[in-house]
């Protein structure tokens, strides 16, 4: 209350200016004056010591004095030149009546729009699209002429794969929204957009199947999205945190992707995709945690190498959380777990170590955390440096120096290369993060300590939720039938059902059946 | 009040961990006591405790829908009364919740941690039981999903792994003395199997409750059958010494050894044990929760977890001086408690509720 009321008393004060405040929005909601000078006058004020913003004025046909205005750099100037400019300008003998008429519907340009609110001639100025102005006309036309530079469609930098599709998504969103629609060809693809960011005005699209998708899954989207109020997005990270279930867990409970194919996929489960101007990372809601520890690479090839690699995967999860703290938790306090040889020889190793295991353990994952990070940001010729630093220098000189052991070495090099093994960079995160309190745990509890932490990771995955999924379906709750996709990766002939909890308006995705049968006839007759 | 619902297979698995975690420690040494070699059966004969738990509390719940034997026990017995046996329940929940958090410090303690305080153990264990009690019934349920199987998975292990060591002969003779000893050994085990009326507070939040019954029958079926394995696994590996043992299970998994590698699996086994006790003590506590929060008509049970957790704490070292007392507790205390408690007056509630209810029939079409 009190803060609304500071809210008031704080507009008030201000005065009218373009930009009123960071977050709110600031729409001058003037309509375009009568008067052609006028509203160039206006325009030239809004964009003034903006040299980018070009203002070309001609006259129309010879007669009538007509302002071109456009950024250099985002619309076509080829174009303008050769379907605006040079039609526009010739002094024909007979100038064409009436002269809106002639430019909405006889000018050789893709898209044109009247506009007659100063907002929007700048909203279609800022993305590219000229703005016309002429004498006696107290409208705009926006002309759909926008194009700049972009990079070309590239392999997903994040997200490789040995088979699959190599396209990933771009920066742009346009081309982005194309790559979906090129896969998913039914108009039964929606692709909704809206702006947000008073500054920056992103495009931010939100992508679902008709019919397959919850319609109050879009609504909900589609509020959260209009709650945000900010100066801008550079990231789709931005619009992930503020829509979030759960913004204090460490679990992701929307998904990323810069795969167009992932995204597909995903819509063809009746998930929706969320798809932000100026990054490669789609966002995709809601996802269950098992959406996160599945690659695509797992359906494109043979089903049984999908289950196992899937089932490495999990194992390799687990280490990833738990093998430095199960060390550090046998050599503490469980020496019996061990057979009497293994203990002796991991022993004889520690001898010279002046440190306690959980010292050592949470030493050594620190500097190798650190050695990950350096070599993500360094330039590609420092890095082998980096590897060359830890290679040596820690792996090999520490332990010879006897400041830690070897089996550390060897237990903190399989925890790193499991988590790499996390198909999604940012799930692989949250376990290295977490492996932390785990190691403490150890420390203090032994394999008690463990159990409670993995029991409270439990709890609280339980309790999450994404958009209103739980975040462990199917496993709890439990849904027996849908475990095809967890447990293993069944064959695509058994993969008949969408997930319940996303798909649930239309169950079937296959004809039913289709296995290996006598009916399908491929071994008699 | 708690707006979560549950299926009836989730019901099963919470149920079952809670009967099973406990009873697979101390229970069968003090059926071994009575039984002898017949241990084996004292489960079927305790097992009838069990399903004629189950039944009072279907029965009671198909008489008063949506409410939970705090609640309809006023109805049944007039207010005052009514309050009065609430809060008998509630202090026999409360107190026995911390018996159960004793049990497994001690056994922590004892055999595992044992230069750690056993205070630091059961308040650690209380506070994560807090947090999911308060996440309600719906984490509950999906926590027992996920446990259950980790829970069932490393036992089924243990018996292959210990197959090697059988001693089938230990098994004879088949009542040797008649069929008195194993239902005395069965009495201690129905102690423990008359804490399924637990499911009289997971009744109101079921989602499918025509499967009820057979979801609470099942899971007694599966207890039964758990502790007649576990007991026949103990009595085949240990043999007449399994009276003398304080947790024969075990003492049971420490004669595992597969190629000289794969040995001394019990902290394992502890490991994947505590799973199954931090299901058991969330459930008795969820209950506990609720049920004070229903007995001081509060409209959310979340604002008495924490007050509760402490009690249950104070009482796990209030009720018991020492850890003989705790065993001695479990041998001639709980089983009558526990079935006077929870089966012999939800029994009598029954029969005064259906004799209620016909009389005000006879007094409506009179």
């Amino acid at each position: 209350m009190i803060r609304n009321v500071g809210k008031l008393l704080r507009k008030t004060k201000e005065k009218k200016s373009l930009i009123q405040n960071d977050y709110q929005d600031s729409k001058p909601a003037d309509e375009l004056d009568v008067s052609f000078s006028q509203n160039v006058e206006t325009l030239r004020s809004v964009y003034d010591n903006c040299s980018d913003v070009m203002f070309r004025s001609f006259l129309l046909f010879g007669k009538t004095r007509a302002m071109l205005i456009y950024i250099a750099g985002l619309s076509d100037i080829e174009a303008i030149e050769q379907y605006v400019l040079s039609p526009l300008m010739q002094e024909a003998s007979k100038e064409p009546q009436p002269l809106n008429e002639f430019i909405e519907h006889k000018m050789p340009v893709p898209k044109v729009v009247k506009v007659n609110m100063l907002a929007d001639c700048i909203e279609s100025i800022s993305s590219g699209n000229p703005i016309l102005l002429y004498e006696g006309e107290s409208d705009g036309f926006s002309l759909g002429l926008s194009k700049w530079e972009k990079r070309a469609i590239e392999e997903p930098v994040a997200e490789g794969g040995v088979r699959g599709s190599r396209e990933g998504f771009i920066e742009s969103l346009e081309v982005n929204t194309s790559q979906l629609r090129r896969i998913i060809k039914s108009p039964a693809l929606k692709i909704q957009s809206m702006k947000i960011g008073t500054l920056t005005r992103t495009n931010v699209s939100i992508a679902y199947i008709d019919g397959l998708v919850d319609k109050s899954l879009i609504e909900e989207i589609t509020t959260r999205l209009e709650r945000i109020k900010i100066d801008g997005i550079l990231e789709s990270e931005y619009i992930e945190e503020m829509i979030e279930d759960n913004p204090f867990s460490p679990f992701p409970q929307i998904m990323s992707t810069e795969r167009p194919d992932v995204a597909c996929s995903s819509l063809l489960e009746g998930r929706a995709v969320i798809l932000v101007e100026g990054t490669p990372f789609t966002l995709i809601a809601p996802i269950s945690f098992f959406s996160l520890i599945q690659s695509q690479e797992d359906y494109a090839q043979r089903f049984m190498a999908g289950t196992f690699i899937r089932w490495l995967r999990y194992f390799f999860m687990g280490l990833s959380l738990l093998l430095p703290s199960l060390y550090v938790a046998i050599l503490t306090f469980h020496h019996e777990a061990v057979p009497t040889a293994l203990l002796l020889s991991v022993a004889a190793s520690r001898e010279s170590v002046p440190f306690p295991a959980i010292v050592e353990a949470l030493a050594m994952e620190i500097t190798f955390e650190a050695l990950r990070e350096a070599g993500v940001r360094l330039p590609k010729q420092v890095g082998s440096a980096v590897s060359i630093v830890g290679a040596l220098v820690i792996g090999q000189a520490s332990v010879q120096a006897g400041l830690v052991s070897a089996p550390m070495v060897i237990v903190v090099a399989i925890t790193g290369i499991a988590s790499f093994m996390m198909p999604r960079y940012i799930a692989g995160i949250t376990f290295r993060m977490l492996r932390f309190p785990m190691m403490l745990l150890a420390g203090t509890l032994g394999l008690l300590g463990i159990m409670m932490g993995i029991i409270a990771i439990v709890i609280h995955l339980c309790s999450l939720r994404s958009f209103g999924v739980p975040y462990l379906a199917p496993l709890a709750p439990l849904k027996g039938k849908e475990l095809k996709d967890v447990l293993w990766r069944a064959p695509w002939w058994m993969m008949d059902t969408r997930p319940s909890f996303t798909g649930d308006s239309n169950v079937y995705r296959q004809a039913p059946e289709q296995g290996p049968n006598p009916k399908r006839g491929s071994e008699t007759e | 009040m708690e707006k979560g619902k549950i299926s009836s297979l989730q019901m099963a698995f919470m149920m079952y961990p809670t009967i099973v975690a406990t009873a697979l420690l101390g229970v069968p040494s003090i059926t071994a006591k009575y039984a002898k070699t017949d241990l084996w059966l004292s489960p079927i004969f305790a097992a009838l405790i069990g399903y004629l738990t189950v039944y009072i509390a279907i029965k009671l719940h198909k008489l008063y829908p949506k409410q939970t034997v705090i609640q309809f026990s006023e109805q049944i017995i007039g207010r005052i009364p009514g309050k009065i046996l609430g809060f008998l329940f509630l202090f026999f929940y409360i107190q026995n919740t911390g018996l159960i958090l004793r049990g497994y410090g001690e056994f922590v303690v004892g055999s595992f941690l044992v230069n750690t305080p056993i205070s630091v153990i059961m308040a650690s264990m209380v506070l994560l039981c807090a947090f999911i009690v308060r996440g309600g019934i719906e984490v509950l349920g999906r926590a027992a999903e996920l446990f259950v199987p980790i829970f069932i998975f490393p036992i089924c292990i243990l018996i292959l792994l210990l197959i090697p060591d059988f001693e089938y002969k230990n098994i004879f003779p088949i009542l040797g003395d008649g069929i008195m000893p194993p239902i005395k050994g069965a009495i201690v085990p129905g102690g423990w199997f008359s804490e399924f009326f637990l499911i009289i507070f997971l009744l109101p939040f079921l989602a499918d409750m025509k499967k009820g019954m057979k979801s609470g029958m099942m899971s007694v079926f599966a207890v039964m059958m758990t502790l007649i394995v576990v007991n026949l696994l103990v009595l085949f590996v240990l043999g007449s010494t399994t009276s003398t043992k304080l947790y024969p299970l075990m003492s049971a998994s420490r004669y595992i050894s597969l190629a000289d590698f794969f040995e001394h699996v019990e902290s394992a086994v502890m490991a994947v044990w505590i799973v199954g006790a931090f299901v058991k003590i969330s459930v008795f506590y969820y209950a506990t929760a609720l049920g004070t929060a229903q007995w001081l008509n509060l409209s959310d049970y979340r604002p008495v977890v924490w007050p509760i957790g402490i009690l249950i704490v104070i009482f796990s070292f209030w009720s018991l001086p020492s850890s003989m007392d705790v065993s001695r507790n479990d041998i001639n205390v709980f089983p009558f408690q526990g079935t006077l408690m929870q089966t012999i007056i939800p029994l009598l509630l029954l029969v005064i509720a259906i004799v209620r209810k016909r009389n005000h029939k006879g007094t409506e079409t009179s």
